[in-house]
């Protein structure tokens, strides 16, 4: 390696110390960097040399690509996609509110014990239940003679149809 | 050093992009470059990430090259990155402290057999004892090739103060070759 100011070294160091002592300071200077020349540095890898310069092709190409217009086009309408996006997600927790409003049940009907009034088939069937109800009560209390033999099948054939039925809705 | 005209003509072909010039410019730096950080750091595999991020960070900053000395403009860089390098290691001796003298008697430097590599590590291991400020200002004064006054302003330092500190060092450093 040389220097560019090796000639002037002694020159600079006159600037801070005397004469004599500049000589020496340049002198020890010069032995010192004489060292580091006789101990070279390794040299870097032929294969690091070539890995380096595929490197640089890599990166040159990358900056092609970004440079190219249309890459611009792409990445602006990238930006719009990802911008609303954000928007929209951040939004989000404020329609929740919205949703619960919207539900099927209404809460009303859904928090009500008195079922027969909230929905019509339920109010339905509940009264042919209470209807088969009296006629069993009527049967067992021994007043079903008028209705003969066939009136415990017709309660059953009734129970099956409204189960039936029931479970169609 | 390359040649004013031939190297002013590869930095125009770097700053057009053409991968041909950032070749001819590693083939004309990467010696000197990978010998500053090798001696800096006294390990093969790291002056080699090193220099790899050096050519890349080239290549991104080609750009901002507005003339003047090249080599001076160039060690800048390369001195950014060694110490980056230098904090990102502090980093990770504190995360390890409980490891840390276990991580500093690791070997540095790849074992060598020939008498060359022997006597290159005599010198790694000397320059090891020096401080890392006066390590480094020796090592960009023998690597970059520039001027005194270039280094003093790269360092941002008084041209009396790096004149001090680089005789100051190598005297030390033959002192302690010698002894």
């Amino acid at each position: 390696m040389k220097n560019r100011d090796e000639d002037n070294l002694k020159v600079l160091f006159e600037r801070f110390v005397p004469l004599a002592e500049a000589e020496r300071a340049a002198s020890e200077v010069h032995a010192g960097e004489e060292i580091l020349r006789d101990h070279p540095a390794p040299q870097p890898r032929p294969e690091l040399i070539v890995g380096i310069k595929l490197q640089i092709n890599d990166r040159l190409a990358e900056h092609h690509r970004t440079a190219h217009p249309l890459y611009r086009v792409a990445a602006a309408a990238a930006a719009v996609i990802v911008v609303a996006l954000i928007g929209y997600l951040t939004r989000a927790p404020q329609s929740q509110p919205n949703l619960s409003r919207a539900a099927l049940i209404p809460t009303a009907i859904w928090e009500s014990d008195d079922i027969a009034s909230d929905d019509y088939d339920i109010a339905y069937f509940a009264s042919e239940i209470e209807q088969i109800e009296a006629q069993v009560r009527a049967l067992e209390a021994g007043d079903g003679e008028s209705i003969g033999a066939s009136a415990l099948n017709d309660v059953e054939m009734e129970l099956m149809q409204i189960n039936t039925e029931f479970w169609k809705e | 050093m390359a040649e004013a005209a031939e190297l002013t003509r590869v930095i125009k072909g770097c700053k057009s992009g053409n991968a041909d010039s950032f070749a001819q410019m590693v083939d004309i730096y990467a010696p000197r470059c990978y010998g500053y950080f090798y001696r800096l750091t006294g390990d093969r595999d790291l002056s080699e990430e090193l220099l790899s991020e050096l050519f890349v960070k080239l290549v991104e900053k080609i750009g901002s090259y507005k003339g003047g000395a090249f080599e001076s403009w160039l060690f800048r860089i390369a001195a950014n990155i060694f110490h980056d390098h230098l904090r990102a290691r502090q980093r990770r001796k504190k995360l390890l402290d409980a490891k840390r003298t276990e991580l500093e008697a690791v070997p540095t430097g790849s074992p060598r057999s020939d008498g060359q590599d022997e006597k290159l590590d005599r010198l790694q291991i000397q320059l090891n004892r020096l401080d890392d400020d006066t390590r480094e200002l020796i090592m960009l004064r023998f690597y970059s090739e520039l001027s005194f006054k270039e280094i003093a302003a790269l360092r941002s330092e008084p041209l009396g103060t790096a004149l001090s500190k680089l005789h100051r060092g190598l005297k030390k450093l033959r002192e302690l070759m010698e002894g």
